[in-house]
């Protein structure tokens, strides 16, 4: 019988920069047995969010919950508040907010292709695609006044227009992508390399991917028609005729495996550069806020009362934010944010099981974690170590919801 | 094509590299004394991207004194705590080092004393030096 | 033996390890600088790994508190002095130093050296990183055996003579000069095959399984620090070299002298030159291009393309060259 012995990978290791820590009991190079151990690093970031002096704090500092999807969660915390506060949105805000949303699915799914190129040992496609993700990042910085942080969306629209002379400037950048798009394709799904190490590997069934409840490109891969822009469209959405992208479209028929999520994802950038040019194409004239004076704005959110759950398509897939205001209160009253990766982190397991080592960082990388949305179990060293079981969290967390009932 | 990287390898062993090299080719041995070089005049930087919209780009905080009432509402939305004010004088003061570019101040200020400037290259060895403190 | 010979050969063998280690290191550092031109970067300077080293031996060289302390220590020396030996059997411009005391046979088998140094230093270093990749390794080891030494043998099988193992006789012996159509495109196999053992044998993308810094955090380097790991790199570097001069001093032996109408030691100098710059050209091919144009393998997918993929490209090769000694189809 062979020797098994168990491997850890994180939570530091070169494959995942971000720390979590999944072990692997492994015979030989065969894995069969994964563990995952999620929460090595505890932000605290509900808490902040809820201890600011106003609700306009927060939204800064929803958008550093995740460096890349800087605009989902502040826009998720956003799409909560004005449902509480019964903030209408004007409709060029709307549009503009769709155009923000997809030009960060395209460098969000650019970078995801540039890492999952190094996990595999293909440098020269990391720093390819990471050169052609440039175009969108110089759009970026034309568009918002830097590169990563948007800082665009505020409750009740957004605070920056698109400017006349920058539509050409996104247009210019849309014909690139559609002649990159060949390109990448070519390297990502001809490429006898790539392709024999990822044809076939860390396949996650329909079933499975129904039963542990995957989100965004990873359930779309195994086959699932779910997008949260497609169920329920929020934003300028509903204008727009968008379906959940499945791999078949493209290969003609769906396995489930890490090829199938290149695949979806290198289709949802073409998607998003048709939704872009739609966008533009319709966006329509008006406000971009409806508020213009914060003072009032604040005033207004202090005054109501309520909760409200909001849905979002991030690029990981979806992203809910729970919130709820109370009367007299400035802040957010209570703040919950669920990021996609937490959820998609559980189908680890079933895509491990039967691989080999070689195979866990392509594996692990192909549903785009993204560890800093997902902290959450704060291990305390006291001097000794103390762990809190998910006992202990969910007797908190009762007593929290009671809390908030009175 | 078997192995379709490489027609794109020999094109881009011919080509100018990608990369800007800011702000030099190789990095400098002390990075000190080559900003020390530069201001002599005795070495060149390499300039950095240029900036692709003076309008809409977030830099280093321009803060206009004289209209400044010291009416306290970018101090109240400031996300990162970055503005102190001075009670005797009812003027703020500005760390750059704690600043996260976000202008929401901006956006709030009633009488338009704050600005977003074009300055970027703000690293330095003290937080609280001339340049990282606008008052 | 007078002597002055033995004077020679002294100053030489004392000479050629630090040239080796010079020129391996300069061989990495035109690598990287290619590789990252390749990539649209502008890379390092030629001189990093020369500053690599430097700065390797001024670290702390850290052992793990459960390895064997004695083999972990002892295998960075092994690694590099066994790749330095190589080369006093190799050809490098002029005849090898240690001529007709060893022949290609010997070569293969020093070649193995550094690949069982680094095995035994991985395991000895206990580190399950380091017991993966010293399993790793021995499998690429023993996959990509099969196709290099069919090259090998095909080789001596072909050239007449008793001595034809010997790397002196078979690099004054052009091949390519002797081979008639079959025998060409025969040749043409066994050095595409022997190009592709190459990143096998000095564990480079895409067969570098033994060092997937993604993977398994370089393998068998994991628990390597300090002056142990500048040794390690510095065998890399000579590694390169012994490889490149070998497929030089069977494929490529040509020397420029004659062209140039050079005789005595400006001959051996221009020669030397030449050989250099073959070697760097040998190692752009093999190494370089590879290495950037593809991703890394799987461990089952290195041993199924070395033995069926590649020993059967050799294989058809050595077909090619014994018929082309039955037939002599010649190119009129």
């Amino acid at each position: 019988m062979a020797h098994e012995y168990e491997l850890s990978i994180g939570p530091i290791h070169p494959a995942l920069k971000e720390p979590i820590m999944i072990r692997v009991k492994v015979e030989g190079e065969e894995i069969v047995d994964v563990d995952v151990i999620a929460s090595q690093n505890h932000r605290g970031i509900e808490w902040l969010g809820m201890n600011r002096n106003n609700a306009i704090q927060s939204i800064y500092l929803a958008e550093r919950v995740c460096g890349i999807c800087n605009f989902c969660h502040p826009s998720c915390l956003v799409m909560a508040v004005e449902e509480i506060a019964d903030i209408e949105v004007p409709e060029r805000a709307q549009y503009i907010r769709v155009i923000q949303g997809e030009l960060e699915r395209i460098h969000s799914h650019l970078l995801w292709a540039g890492v999952a190129a190094h996990e595999l040992g293909f440098d020269t496609l990391l720093h390819y695609v990471w050169m052609v993700r440039e175009k969108v990042m110089d759009v970026l910085e034309l568009v918002n006044g830097n590169r990563v942080t948007k800082s665009i969306i505020m409750y009740g629209g957004v605070r920056r227009d698109i400017k006349e002379e920058h539509v050409e400037h996104i247009r210019k950048m849309l014909d690139y992508y559609r002649n990159a798009f060949s390109k990448l394709a070519k390297f990502f799904l001809e490429d006898k390399t790539m392709e024999k190490r990822t044809r076939e590997i860390g396949i996650l069934t329909e079933r499975d991917a129904i039963e542990l409840a995957a989100v965004g490109p990873t359930a779309r891969a195994s086959g699932i028609k779910k997008d949260v822009r497609q169920d329920f469209p929020y934003f300028a959405y509903p204008d727009f005729d968008i379906h959940a992208i499945t791999p078949d479209e493209l290969t003609g028929y769906t396995v489930g495996d890490v090829y199938d999520r290149i695949v979806v994802r290198l289709l949802e950038v073409k998607q998003s550069i048709d939704i872009i040019e739609e966008a533009l194409n319709e966006m329509p004239s008006g406000e971009i806020i409806a508020e213009k004076k914060l003072v009032k704005l604040m005033a207004k959110i202090k005054a109501s009362e309520g909760e409200a759950v909001a849905r979002y398509e991030a690029p990981r897939g979806e992203d809910i934010h729970y919130v709820k205001l109370k009367k007299g209160f400035e802040p957010l009253y209570s703040w919950k944010v669920r990021a996609p990766t937490y959820i998609n982190i559980l189908s680890w397991r079933p895509m491990l099981v039967g691989y080999q080592i070689a195979d866990i960082p392509i594996i692990a990388a192909s549903i785009d974690p993204c560890m800093s949305c997902t902290n959450r179990i704060a291990v305390v060293k006291d001097g000794k170590e103390r762990i809190f079981t998910s006992d202990y969290f969910h007797e908190l967390s009762v007593k929290k919801t009671r809390r908030l009932m009175k | 094509m078997m192995f379709p990287m490489f027609k794109q390898l020999i094109v881009q062993m011919f080509r100018k590299p990608f990369t800007n090299p800011f702000p030099a080719k190789y990095a400098p041995k002390s990075m000190k004394k080559f900003m020390e070089d530069v201001e002599k005049g005795k070495a060149k930087i390499n300039p950095p991207v240029e900036i692709p919209d003076e309008e809409t780009f977030r830099g280093r905080i321009l803060y206009d004194r004289d209209k400044c009432i010291g009416c306290q509402l970018c101090i109240k939305v400031c996300p990162s705590k970055a503005i102190e004010f001075k009670k005797e004088e009812k003027k703020i003061r500005i760390y750059i080092g704690r600043c996260i570019f976000c202008s929401q101040c901006n956006d709030i200020c009633p009488t338009n004393a704050l600005s977003m400037g074009n300055e970027f290259l703000l690293a330095s060895d003290s937080k609280v030096n001339d340049e990282l403190v606008v008052e | 033996m007078n002597g002055e010979f033995i004077l020679k050969l002294v100053l030489e063998c004392i000479l050629l390890p630090f040239f080796a280690i010079f020129f391996g290191l300069l061989l990495k550092g035109i690598d990287r600088k290619l590789v990252a031109r390749m990539q649209a970067r502008v890379g390092p300077p030629i001189r990093q790994p020369f500053l690599d080293v430097i700065k390797l031996f001024s670290k702390e060289n850290i052992v793990p508190e459960h390895a064997v302390k004695w083999i972990y220590n002892a295998m960075p020396l092994v690694c590099l002095a066994s790749s330095i030996m190589v080369l006093f059997y190799i050809p490098l411009g002029f005849p090898p130093l240690l001529a007709g005391h060893g022949d290609l046979v010997l070569v293969l088998y020093i070649l193995i050296i550094p690949s069982l140094a680094m095995i035994a230093g991985g395991f000895a270093s206990s580190s399950p990183f380091a017991t993966v990749g010293a399993q790793r390794e021995m499998v690429t080891m023993i996959s990509y055996e099969l196709p290099l030494s069919i090259v090998i043998m095909s080789i001596a099988f072909y050239l007449p003579g008793s001595n034809s193992f010997s790397l002196d006789f078979i690099s004054s012996h052009p091949l390519w000069n002797s081979v008639g159509v079959l025998g060409f495109a025969g040749l043409i196999l066994l050095l595409m095959s022997l190009i592709i053992v190459t990143p096998g044998e000095l564990a480079k993308v895409p067969f570098d399984v033994a060092e997937a810094e993604t993977e398994i955090a370089e393998g068998v380097m994991v628990e390597y620090s300090g002056r142990n790991l500048a040794l390690f790199y510095m065998a890399d570097g000579v590694k390169i070299f012994a490889f490149a001069s070998l497929i030089v001093a069977i494929f490529f032996p040509y020397s420029i002298s004659p062209l140039l109408n050079l005789t005595g030691l400006y001959a051996d100098i221009a020669n030397f030159l030449f050989f250099i710059l073959k070697v760097v050209i040998v190692m752009i091919f093999s190494v370089s291009i590879i290495r950037a144009a593809v991703a890394r393998y799987r461990i089952t997918s290195v041993v199924t393309g070395y033995w069926v993929t590649v020993a059967m490209m050799a294989l058809i090769g050595l077909l090619l060259l014994m018929w082309d000694m039955h037939y002599h189809v010649r190119w009129s």
